[in-house]
């Protein structure tokens, strides 16, 4: 479809809302200031992978079962498998519980001591430097950390969550943690998150923009193979007579790329049939908005509230032995890690974290009604 | 709904006071027809609730005088066929029958299951047998039920398992799988009077109500025929008629057997070819029945309703994704009346690219009721398929053809509509070039000229022919037959009195259900209907 | 009407000592009864049952280039390439011609109902006079409980070439599963299988049909002399159905080369030619058992729609619109894209044979017991040619057809083979079609 017809059909949106008084629509396109909607199609963990793992020196990091393998004697080892006969897969519920007194070591992961977690040794990274620094002392808002060059040079890049999981199988290229949650989220519907940029003047530059974030209530639009369509319509998920989410960033587009000033937001994260939620703080975005119709990439970074992390972490316990990690190495070492946002005695409470995220134009429809939660 | 029957207060007036008066029809036969797929389901879910599942495919009907209603009339049932109604019968009786479903359709039963109980199966088969066949049954068809029940109660050990075999029985007997009518002299018999009027107003057999007008002679009297009319059309119901009417008129149900290739079109998907056809009729019945304004307008018509489905296509917001929302395009959008809607322009279209050809055709035929030839045998394609001018659009594609004298006579009529509809593509989605060249929507419908879609939409909505179309149509469809000659007149008077009423499309209707010409049977004896066969699949001349 | 033949009674009276449960002697049937020892006729001496078959494929041939026209010895060219295996049971017949009697040709439309009916179409639409698999199906189909089994590759049940008249016609099963499910669903008694037990509900179905045939006499009395005529064939229908369940009560009779199918998957269903394809292997594999498994002696297959709508995935152009648009090649002499799909129906019909061909029974396959009557409805799509529209037999018919050879028509009328055809299947018949069409002269050539 061309612009200017883009253009007509925002045009069209703008009357039906006037029409009828009833809920307004965003739409990729409305005459000035135009609205431009988005669906996030894919959010994942912006991991930087060399050809040769060059990044990972050690090899990749060491999961739960070789660990809760290790512990064990002979005589325990020939009872579990059978002598070879019953799988890992059949042991899974078992390998967690390796806690002294059998408790479940995601769940208590101070209660043993494995080794240290192999970390990204690397200097490149996708991010943002959010702190300021370009040595990473610390700061009122940071502790001391180790920095990255940014792939595409920029200096002082922070991004503490990839140190932690870039030498992890499952965040890998061929893991399946990332790519498994978005094809969950693809087929399941849930988690979906909308992008409304309004106040847009010109889509290609415009120095004050809004970008805002929702959650929507209605599952993706596919076309018959099940790949994501663009202009589908979707309604933001409300609660109380607003936004479930709706946090709103200021930014400005220059030659088509969205930045944005950092802000605090809280997003839903639908993943592995986990509901937890996102908290992320200075939060900050580049988005590379497509001409005509086609996909909006970009870059999202910021603070991941340690807590909020880890609580997806542990409740993805069932996935040890997929993603093989351990428990209690990678609380060792993200508590290491953390970069940001120090408690009253120093100790940090937040990891510096990027998403790479694509986005295919949608309209978003916004309810003048409570509209029900999932 | 106070609103509405004050309307019909005021049409009533109209009708009884001034205006033309009727002009005198010896009608055409009587006709036999067989029970369509949507009248079958509508009256299995009348009869016995919507829970009972009528799982199963119907043989197409051939379209007959451009209605599938009138193909009817001459469809038989042939093996294949009645294996299916078979299958469905039994399906039907075991549901009814069940331990879910007895209590309240059976209603009565012998203290012992074992046994056979012939006074509850006489009350049974005489109650449904009297819905499925639309008129009482005889002593004898009820004996042979209940003498098989018990037969077959026998047989399995159990009454309602034997119960279900009778009405297997009348399910699957040509009274009810075959619309019969009757004739009293020179007029239709009051059941099938019923008949004619509950399969026009609602697509169903008459409901008890209606048959008790017809038993009660009431449908005989002018008043006792009028309230039972006005009762049909301000029910909810009167939709599911109109839904059917346009279904036929406008050859919807294609739909179902609708392909796209999906590389192409991503946005083709089973629902949206479903949506794509629920959009026009929910159109035509917002259009037509709940708002009652001119018949024309569905041709310039930008207020509709989509699914999200439809707005991924159509590339608008919807607001509730979840289900149906009312839509508007705004007054410069290129999408103009039904038309320009994925139940049309796809439906007119190749599985990969649009039809300027196919969509013509579909215009001149489906809405103006006009003739286009079959294309002939000896077409050479040789100008066309010069390699060395390659033709980018359809337009060119096309001109080549109208240079040609074999080809000119028809795709004249065709093609300069078809490619005002050009900016739609084969999905319907909206484009402004095909293979990197503009288009050129203009042409001209019967001498008027136009820019584009929009205003092809309004050539058609001042077309004489389409009001006209709608109106022989209407009729022909409420008789399940092509009109006779001596039924002209009538034609006429309903033309004229249409266009008076303002196009109104349930005033036509109604002036047709309550039309002394709706009722009147040639002499050619009671329920024969030697013309049926005779019509054949001509199709209309113009 | 020289075509018209008389049926076979319906079994009637079979199941009528069965109401109720009493066990009663059933008559055999004749096929209980074993081989002969050399496995190529029943003990009786009786040959093999013998099945006919109809193959369908639209838009004909590209002319020069499908078969030699310069010799009687069948030579198949680049595009039949892939009939050359199955040579030696193939007969090509070309340069016969289908006159209309001054009907125009309705394209696409007019050439199958002349190879298949002997009759040239008024309107497009029109039936005369049944096709011939129903003439067959009326003859031999009795014995069996399908009287026809018809399908179509392209999703859509309307593309049917079987009828008996305008207004009964035999819609396709497009459907492997939905094919699966009527022949080797509830209601198929494995004919191999030591066990037998008819169900009540049969008998009482059969009360039902009485009920139902009871009906009818009551309801025709009302009617005119046309609608008299389609309640015949209501009658005729309810009497196949009968004839169905009576034959479901009956100990079925041996068949050595029954091998019960497997269930297909639930595939999807278009005019794309992978999926045509797919369908085609799957209807053809189910269709082969249960011709071996004698639920039927009669089948049609279209492989594609008479407007054949196959196309690539992702094209914008059908193998019909490609005949028409596509430009010759100057280099090559024909049009590259519809040549290609031309092959793809001959590859198609290839595998037809050969699914025919790789079940062993008795001696031999069941090709040699069958005869399939392959054939376009034009010859040269691209002008909508309908003389020397392409038709083959293949297989012998049990014996009764010489096979690899090349006939030249020299415009003699396509009912020639078809009357050969129905000959061969047994029908008494002397003289076949109407009009120019009529013939009385089969093909002495290749009848035994």
């Amino acid at each position: 479809m061309s612009r200017s017809n883009i253009l007509k059909l925002g045009a069209a949106l703008a009357l039906v809302s006037a029409a009828f008084a009833g809920p307004a629509l965003a739409a990729s396109g409305a005459k000035s200031p135009r609205t431009l909607g988005y669906v996030v199609t894919q959010w994942d963990y912006a991991t930087y992978e060399s050809p040769f793992a060059d990044e990972c020196p050690e090899g990749l990091a060491v999961g739960n079962d070789e660990y809760w393998w290790r512990g064990l004697s002979r005589a325990d080892k020939d009872k579990l498998t059978n002598t070879g006969l019953i799988q890992p897969i059949d042991r899974r519920g078992t390998a967690v519980l390796r806690g002294p007194q059998g408790e479940d070591v995601c769940w208590k992961p101070e209660i043993v001591k494995d080794p240290p977690m192999r970390t990204v040794k690397g200097k490149l990274a996708f991010g943002f430097n959010l702190d300021g620094t370009t040595d990473g002392k610390a700061t009122p808002k940071s502790c001391a950390h180790e920095k990255f060059t940014g792939v595409d040079n920029t200096p002082g890049v922070d991004n503490q969550v990839y140190r932690l999981l870039g030498c992890l199988y499952g965040w890998r290229r061929n893991g399946v943690m990332d790519a498994y949650d978005d094809e969950e989220r693809r087929n399941s519907g849930r988690g979906v998150i909308l992008m409304e940029i309004t106040n847009v003047d010109d889509a290609r530059n415009d120095d004050a923009v809004d970008i805002t974030f929702y959650r929507a209530i209605d599952p993706f639009s596919l076309d018959a193979t099940g790949k994501i369509l663009p202009y589908g319509s979707y309604r933001i998920d409300m609660a109380n007579g607003k936004p479930r989410y709706g946090a709103t960033a200021k930014g400005k587009i220059v030659n088509g790329v969205l930045t944005t000033t950092p802000i605090d937001l809280s997003l839903p994260y639908y993943a592995n049939s986990i509901f937890a939620e996102m908290r992320l703080r200075d939060m900050q975005f580049r988005l590379e908005l497509p001409q005509g119709e086609g996909k909006a990439k970009g870059l999202m970074g910021g603070y991941y509230d340690f807590d909020k992390w880890w609580e997806y972490m542990m409740k993805a316990e069932f996935l040890v032995a997929t993603g093989d990690w351990s428990c209690p190495a990678m609380w060792e070492a993200a508590h290491r890690l953390a970069d940001g946002y120090p408690d009253k005695d120093g100790k940090c409470t937040a990891l510096s974290t990027a998403f790479k995220v694509e986005a295919l134009p949608a309209f978003i429809v916004h309810q003048d009604r409570t509209a029900a939660a999932r | 709904m106070i609103r509405k029957l004050a309307s019909l207060a005021l049409l009533s007036l109209t009708l009884a006071g001034c205006g033309p008066t009727e002009p005198q029809t010896t009608g055409g036969p009587a006709v036999t027809r067989r029970l369509t797929e949507s009248q079958y389901r509508s009256v299995i879910a009348d009869v016995f609730g919507p829970q009972i599942v009528v799982a199963g495919r119907f043989d197409p009907l051939l379209r007959t005088d451009g209605l599938l209603t009138i193909g009817a009339g001459s469809a038989t049932v042939g093996a294949a066929a009645f294996e299916r109604f078979h299958a469905l019968a039994r399906s039907i009786a075991a549901q009814v029958t069940d331990t879910t479903n007895r209590d309240v359709l059976v209603g009565c039963g012998p203290q012992d299951l074992r046994t056979a109980d012939d006074s509850c199966a006489t009350e049974f088969y005489s109650r449904i047998g009297r819905l499925l066949f639309r008129r009482p049954l005889t002593t004898d068809e009820v004996r042979d039920q209940v003498k098989l029940a018990r037969e077959a109660t026998a047989v399995r050990g159990d009454f309602y398992t034997g119960l279900a075999y009778g009405l297997q029985t009348l399910l699957e007997a040509p009274d009810f799988l075959f619309v019969v009518e009757r004739a009293n002299g020179k007029q239709l018999d009051d059941y099938a009077k019923a008949t004619r009027l509950s399969l026009l107003l609602w697509n169903t057999s008459p409901d008890d109500v209606l048959l008790q007008a017809a038993e009660g002679g009431k449908l005989k009297t002018e008043d006792g025929l009028k309230q039972e009319v006005d009762r049909m059309i301000a029910s909810p119901r009167f939709k599911d008629g109109v839904r059917a009417f346009f279904t036929d008129m406008l050859s919807l149900d294609d739909t179902t057997n609708l392909q796209k290739d999906t590389t192409l079109f991503p946005a083709f998907t089973l629902t949206a070819a479903n949506d794509g056809k629920e959009q026009t009729l929910r159109t035509l019945v917002d259009l037509l029945v709940t708002r009652n304004v001119d018949y024309r307008d569905i041709f310039t018509t930008r207020e509709t309703h989509i699914s999200n489905a439809l707005g991924l296509i159509y590339r608008v917001g919807v607001n509730d994704p979840s289900g149906w929302s009312r839509f508007d395009f705004p007054s410069d959008d290129p999408r103009a009346g039904i038309q320009s809607q994925v139940g049309f322009v796809a439906l007119h279209s190749h599985p990969g690219k649009s039809s300027p050809t196919l969509r013509g055709k579909a215009i001149r035929e489906l809405l103006l009721c006009q003739r286009v030839p079959d294309p002939p045998g000896n077409v050479n394609f040789d100008k066309f398929n010069d390699p060395d001018s390659p033709l980018r659009t359809a337009r060119e594609r096309l001109a080549a053809h109208a240079n040609d004298p074999a080809c000119a006579g028809c795709h004249k009529l065709t093609d300069p509509i078809g490619l005002a509809l050009e900016n739609f593509d084969g999905l319907g989605q909206i484009r402004d070039n095909e293979n990197g060249a503009a288009l050129d929507l203009s042409g001209d419908l019967d001498g008027v000229k136009y820019a584009n879609g929009a205003e092809l939409a309004k050539a058609l909505h001042d077309n004489p022919a389409a009001a006209s179309c709608v109106v022989n149509r209407a009729f022909t469809y409420a008789a399940g037959r092509q009109t006779v000659s001596d039924e002209k007149a009538f034609v006429v008077y309903l033309e004229k009195t249409f266009a008076d009423s303002g196009y109104k499309f349930p005033s036509l209707i109604r002036r047709i259900a309550l039309s002394d010409a709706f009722y009147a049977v040639s002499g050619q004896g009671a329920g024969q209907s030697p013309a049926a066969a005779k019509a054949g699949t001509t199709e209309d001349k113009s | 009407m020289s075509f018209l033949i008389k049926r076979p009674a319906a079994r009637r009276e079979i199941l009528r000592g069965l109401l109720g449960g009493a066990a009663v002697a059933l008559p055999l049937p004749y096929l209980e009864i074993f081989l002969n020892t050399h496995g190529t006729a029943l003990a009786s001496g009786a040959p093999l049952p013998v099945r006919f078959g109809t193959w369908f494929w639209s838009m004909g041939h590209t002319p020069g280039y499908a078969v030699d026209p310069n010799t009687d010895q069948l030579t198949f060219l680049k595009e039949c390439e892939a009939l050359t295996p199955y040579k030696s049971r193939i007969n090509y017949f070309g340069y016969f011609n289908s006159p209309l009697d001054g009907h125009p040709n309705h394209v696409h439309q007019s050439g199958w109902i002349t190879v298949r009916t002997g009759t040239a179409p008024p309107k497009p639409a029109d039936i005369l006079a049944p096709t011939l698999d129903v003439l067959v199906s009326d003859h031999i189909g009795g014995s069996t409980r399908f009287r026809s089994l018809d399908m179509g590759c392209t999703g859509n049940p309307k593309d049917s070439l079987t009828a008996r008249s305008t207004h009964v016609r035999n819609p396709s099963e497009v459907s492997p599963i939905a094919l699966y499910a009527r022949v080797f669903g509830p209601g198929f008694a494995d004919p191999n299988s030591a066990e037998f037990k008819p169900d009540p509900d049969l008998m009482l179905q059969k009360s039902v049909l009485s009920g139902v045939e009871e009906q009818r006499k009551r309801f025709e009395k009302v009617l005119g002399a046309a609608d008299k005529a389609r309640m015949d064939e209501f009658a005729t229908s309810v009497r196949e159905l009968e004839h169905q369940l009576a034959l479901q009560s009956e100990k079925p009779a041996p068949a050595d080369a029954c091998r019960i199918a497997a269930k297909p998957d639930d595939m999807p269903m278009g005019t794309e030619l992978p999926v045509a394809q797919a369908n085609h292997e799957a209807l053809t594999k189910i269709l082969t058992l249960a011709v071996a498994c004698n639920q039927t002696r009669v089948f049609n297959m279209s492989f594609n729609d008479t407007l054949s709508s196959i196309r690539k995935p992702g094209t914008a152009y059908t193998h019909h619109t490609l005949t028409h648009e596509e430009p010759v090649d100057k280099n090559l002499g024909y049009q590259p894209e519809a040549f290609w799909f031309n092959c793809r129906s001959m590859d198609a019909l290839a595998a037809f044979i050969k699914a025919f061909e790789s079940v062993r029974e008795g001696a031999g396959t069941l090709l040699d017991n069958t005869l399939i009557f392959a054939h376009a409805e034009t010859s040269f799509a691209k002008i909508h040619q309908i003389d020397n529209i392409p038709m083959f037999t293949i297989g012998t018919a049990g014996g009764k057809l010489k096979t690899g050879r090349h006939i030249a028509g020299h415009g003699d009328p396509v009912t020639r083979v078809g009357l050969t055809a129905l000959q061969a299947m047994g029908l008494p018949l002397e003289k076949w079609g109407q009009g120019s069409l009529q013939t009385a002269k089969p093909i002495g050539e290749i009848l035994v």
